[in-house]
């Protein structure tokens, strides 16, 4: 079962959200790319699509898959941000869904050769707007604020 | 896998399937497609299928990387690959280690060339690459000294008798067959020729360099450009022959397997490529190849574990690796990547009753092979895992960047 709700997978599918994909190498040195083909499949999966085999994003994303770490993907549009950490669960690189996002790929750029078509299943969501995030640290930490805000 | 946790767990889970071997329950052959996967594959050592003509030919992880082997009946302690809520799993006395996908089917599967042979007789598939086997009768075994893992001659009698599968084929049916493979957009990105030893010709080897030099002509046609990503897995040919390879086909990289990287076992085990040829020619025509094709572009397969087969074998595992991976590294300083497949003592060979070592072997030996190649910066993209998926050892390569 996806935990991805309804405003996400279709903020996933909005071609206009900006989306980032967060990966740590085998030092947990950071990696990011910013990608907005990164779609939801039918069984509320994230699909990020490599087209650099040889790619830095790639080669963690295969450490990732290999000895279970954490990805993070961030969402925003307008005001909405979200934050999705999660694992990567298949590296498809051949056969029928390879084949559909192979073809896909083409479609949006004819120079594109898709490497791998990596499947993401969700694991925790946080809403990363600023409203959201600063009422979080009010309700738990009162202290944390500057005084001239609380003036009369 | 507590003590390799830098390894990846689907290297260690692939090198015990294999060396351990599997069988499938009837629901997990139930969940078999015939319109989707592949149950018949032509392939030089191993099975063709035969009498198990409706078994998936071969597993993929998924992370992608492939299990090679086909299901055992005589294997004392198999995994068994079941079907449980939908999915596959491979499982160990009842425990689910890893979910598994059978092997897709290309869509020239079922097409026929204009002879009226099967393409799936011409052609098998790996996961990402073409796998074409133009002769599947090795010269060696003539003469009785085949070497001792391998069953290529007793597996193409039997298929030729059962499945009228021819053991040469034709270079207009190779012809067609890859014109009919580049029709699937995404489908390949490897086109891999292998054969059987053909000793004769004017100078050793000649006749099997014409074959593949006829066969890659016939499958290079179909490409815009001379040089397409391809390989073969040959015999050690001389410079002489390889420049005219080289030079008359498309062919942009070579793999001629040492198979046992150790003189004495060498001359015991391939007594037929050490009396023609010898373990130090055999080796040093593997390295010289480099000067035609390029550093990391030359590899050379060996039969992990089977430096222990007995009784003239290594018996301590320590010493088979050190030796192993000494002459491994000779190799890789020279530019040319060992890569290793799991032994498994096949039916129809001549050390099918024979024991191959322990998990902890393979897996101290894929990582041993994949660290010489990081120390000697050589890439092994002509037989990675998307291409070949029969070597643990280029698995972890990826893992790794360049
Ligand atoms: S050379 Fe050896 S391994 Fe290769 S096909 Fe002949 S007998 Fe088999």
């Amino acid at each position: 079962m996806s935990i991805l709700n309804e405003r996400i997978q279709a903020l996933l599918q909005d071609s206009g959200t900006a989306k980032v994909l967060a990966t740590v190498d085998k030092q947990g040195l950071p990696h990011i790319v910013s990608d907005p083909s990164i779609s939801v499949n039918n069984e509320g999966q994230i699909i990020y699509l490599e087209l650099i085999e040889t790619s830095q994003s790639n080669v963690n994303l295969v450490n990732s898959i290999w000895f279970k770490r954490k990805v993070a993907i961030h969402l925003s549009k307008g005001e909405e941000s979200y934050q999705i950490k999660g694992y990567p669960a298949y590296s498809v690189i051949c056969g029928p869904v390879f084949e559909h996002y192979y073809k896909l790929s083409l479609e949006r750029n004819p120079e594109f050769d898709l490497s791998t078509v990596w499947i993401i299943e969700a694991d925790e969501i946080t809403d990363d707007t600023y409203a959201a995030r600063k009422n979080k640290e009010r309700e738990k930490h009162p202290l944390i604020t500057h005084l001239d805000r609380l003036a009369k | 896998m507590d003590k390799y946790n830098d390894v990846s767990p689907f290297v260690i889970i692939k090198s015990d399937v294999t060396r351990r071997s599997f069988i499938y329950t009837d629901r997990a052959l139930g969940a078999l497609d015939k319109s989707k996967h592949q149950y018949q594959q032509r392939v030089l050592i191993g099975s063709n299928g035969g009498e198990n003509a409706a078994v998936p030919v071969s597993l993929l992880l998924r992370d992608g990387t492939s299990i090679i082997g086909t299901p055992s009946k005589t294997a004392k302690n198999p995994y068994v690959v079941d079907q449980i809520d939908g999915k596959l799993y491979l499982t160990d006395q009842g425990e689910i280690v890893e979910e598994v996908h059978y092997w897709y089917k290309p869509d020239y599967y079922d097409k026929f060339t204009s002879s009226g042979t099967p393409m799936w007789q011409v052609a098998s598939a790996r996961p990402q690459r073409l796998d074409i086997d133009p002769n599947s009768h090795c010269h060696f075994w003539n003469k009785g000294n085949g070497c001792k893992f391998c069953n290529i001659n007793a597996n193409s009698t039997q298929s030729e008798k059962e499945c009228n599968m021819s053991k040469q084929l034709t270079a207009q049916d190779v012809y067609e067959t890859v014109k009919e493979a580049l029709k699937q957009p995404g489908a390949f990105t490897n086109l891999k020729m292998s054969s059987g030893s053909i000793l004769s010709g004017a100078e050793i080897f000649d006749d099997e360099v014409d074959m593949y030099i006829e066969m890659l002509q016939a499958a290079g046609d179909n490409f815009k450009d001379k040089k397409f990503p391809s390989t073969i897995v040959a015999s050690a040919f001389s410079e002489k022959q390889l420049a005219r390879l080289y030079e008359n086909t498309g062919l942009m990289t070579y793999t001629s397997d040492i198979e046992i990287p150790n003189e004495a076992l060498f001359a015991w085990i391939c007594k037929g490529k050490h009396n023609e040829v010898g373990y130090a020619e055999w080796k040093r025509r593997i390295i010289r190849a480099v000067d035609i094709f390029g550093a990391g572009n030359v590899s050379s397969g060996i039969v992990g574990g089977c430096e222990m087969a007995q009784p003239h074998g290594f018996t301590n595992e320590d010493d088979a690796l050190k030796a192993v991976l000494e002459e491994a590294e000779d190799f890789a300083s020279q530019g040319v990547s060992v890569v290793h497949c799991v032994w498994v003592p096949m039916h129809g060979s001549a050390f099918h009753n024979q024991q191959n070592p322990s998990l902890e072997y393979y897996v101290r030996l894929a990582k041993g092979l994949s660290d010489l190649r990081k120390k000697y910066l050589l890439n092994v993209d002509m037989d990675n895992y998307r291409k070949c998926g029969n070597h643990p050892d280029t698995d972890l390569d990826r893992g790794n960047l360049d």
